[in-house]
């Protein structure tokens, strides 16, 4: 065997460097834009200039859409992890039957349109009598973001060695402190790459978010969403610009701690 | 022993009831909504009691409710065959490349994606692709057209914009399948005199087929759902299923309506998603099995 073989072609390399560069395309676009002088797209640019950051911090509408998004993200992230430990605990160490069903049901936000959630709590939220704004916000997102953490979780729990909770319970650990001084301290990667998942889905979604929101109580996403329909410059960029430093530090450092493959395992 | 076991059991119930209390309200939503939709299409809201089945008949009488949802169907085939195409290489690019510098730069490119923001995607190829955009502009100032391309507000631009918002989902799900087939086995067939495309179509491609149909699904639920880019992109001349669901709540006010239009097309989704299922189950069980 050929040391300097490789199992794939240029072509199939020049796909994936394609597909790469097609995927940060718009992000590397938007950042640099999000410094343009000018209102408008233009080659040669019209110079760089901070001023959109300005106008972004300056907005009142934007100032109080972030408070409302970093609001709910702050709630929604403990709140769904906290709901996620118990329920990924019991999914893999539990024996009983009916497991698959309860994990399809967990994991049925994903696979229903965002809309058709969007509306169906909508209503709900309409007959308690709580109507939309902020609690149902929160709420539906803590249902909708219930399974990126529970399946973080759940692929933490299956590294773990039984073996540990077990010798534990021999040497008369109850259940509650075998759960909290050996189970619980080995799930930091868990609880770090699924409470960034959450939180990132929290501020960025919109599907389920545009139908809850209120004139006082919009979250960033649907603020940005009203503003480029009625305004055409680039505020909305250096918002992105903003985020995306945010989201990466965030995902870097959580990453450097995971490991970015082990924190972005799709099964 | 028993005993234990049956400690485990009950603790792991209550270990579920938090998940049981968010998914009593997850359902419950669902069960008001799926009642909404049986109600009579007044938008004077206080219906007094009265089932029908009009919303429904008045959905699949309308030939524009049913374009739409045909049109929403054919782009989310459209997207997933794109991404299979192009996905499928960076996802065994990823997994089989000797650089790790490659590597990360392939993940990052995936990770930066997934964290940019929905509305900041959307904003960026509204910019990118507009008639006095950058590809415009670029291809004008270099002469190679006069009048500028129309990509935006047409399923072009939809289309492209989409495309970039659900690769990464098919990238991520196909990465851990590649992974599972032993490198051994395409070494094999190489040192046995296989051509690399022999290798490929003989050896990786069956091996792979279940991961495919896996993040196929996955793509396909993504794509159907898309709420968004059609939105923005579209600006209302491409309408999809989840765009027309909005406007009978917000332009024409009609929940009952809206809520039978959601049921049809949530129906529709799970039937997909059941559909795959299936096809992965059959898949699975490989060939030797299947003739049991």
């Amino acid at each position: 065997m050929q040391v300097d073989y490789t199992v794939y072609s240029r072509s199939v390399l020049a796909t994936a460097v394609f597909s790469a560069l097609f995927l940060l395309a718009p992000v590397l676009f938007i950042v640099v834009f999000a410094f343009h002088t000018g209102a408008y797209f233009s080659i040669p640019p019209e110079g760089f200039s901070l001023k959109w950051f300005i106008s972004f911090f300056e907005n009142d509408r934007f100032r109080h859409a972030m408070w409302v998004s970093f609001g709910i993200g702050a709630i929604v992230t403990p709140l769904t992890l906290a709901i996620s430990v118990p329920t990924a605990y019991a999914l893999v160490r539990g024996d009983f039957r009916g497991r698959e069903l309860i994990n399809l049901l967990i994991m049925s936000p994903l696979i229903i349109p965002g809309v058709v959630t969007g509306i169906a709590f909508l209503i709900f939220m309409s007959a308690l009598g709580i109507g939309p704004g902020f609690v149902a916000l929160v709420l539906a997102l803590t249902c909708f973001t219930l399974p990126f953490s529970v399946r973080a979780l759940v692929a933490n729990m299956h590294g773990l060695r039984p073996e540990l909770e077990e010798a534990a319970r021999n040497l008369g650990a109850s259940e509650m402190s075998v759960f909290r001084h050996v189970v619980l301290p080995q799930l930091r990667p868990g609880l770090l790459a699924g409470g960034t998942f959450v939180f990132v889905e929290a501020i960025d979604n919109f599907s389920i978010t545009v139908f809850l929101s209120t004139m006082n109580t919009t979250p960033l996403s649907v603020e940005s969403y009203g503003y480029i329909r009625d305004f055409d410059d680039p505020t909305v960029a250096a918002m992105a610009a903003v985020l995306i430093a945010l989201s990466t530090g965030l995902v870097l450092l959580v990453g450097r701690i995971v490991g970015l493959d082990r924190m972005f395992r799709v099964e | 022993m028993q005993g234990s076991d049956a400690i485990r059991r009950r603790n792991a119930w209550w270990g579920l009831a938090p998940a049981f209390a968010v998914l009593a309200m997850f359902f419950s939503a669902y069960a008001i909504f799926l009642h909404t939709s049986l109600q009579p299409g007044t938008s004077g809201g206080a219906a007094a009691g009265g089932w029908t089945l009009d919303n429904y008949a008045r959905y699949f009488a309308s030939a524009n409710e049913r374009s739409v949802l045909w049109r929403t169907m054919r782009i989310s085939a459209e997207l997933t065959l794109a991404s299979v195409l192009i996905g499928y290489p960076m996802a065994y690019v990823i997994v089989r490349c000797a650089s790790s510098g490659l590597r990360k730069f392939l993940m990052i490119s995936l990770v930066v994606t997934f964290l940019s923001g929905t509305v900041t995607r959307a904003y960026a190829w509204l910019i990118i692709l507009g008639n006095s955009g950058l590809v415009n502009t670029v291809l004008r100032k270099s002469g190679l057209i006069d009048a500028p391309l129309r990509l935006v507000y047409n399923e072009i631009g939809v289309f492209i914009a989409l495309l970039h918002f659900v690769l990464p989902f098919f990238v991520l799900t196909m990465m851990a399948p590649l992974k599972n087939i032993p490198r051994a086995l395409e070494d094999a067939a190489v040192n046995l005199g296989a051509s690399r495309w022999r290798t490929f179509f003989l050896v990786t491609l069956p091996l792979s087929v279940p991961g495919i149909v896996a993040a196929s699904s996955l793509t396909f639920a993504v794509a159907l759902s898309s709420f968004l880019f059609p939105m923005v992109l579209g600006g209302g001349r491409v309408r999809m299923a989840a765009n027309a669901i909005y406007e009978h709540i917000f332009q024409a006010f009609d929940l009952p309506f809206a809520a039978a239009s959601a049921t049809v097309f949530l129906v529709i989704a799970l039937f997909f998603v059941w559909v795959f299922g299936m096809l992965q189950h059959v898949l699975r069980l490989g060939p030797s099995d299947r003739l049991r």
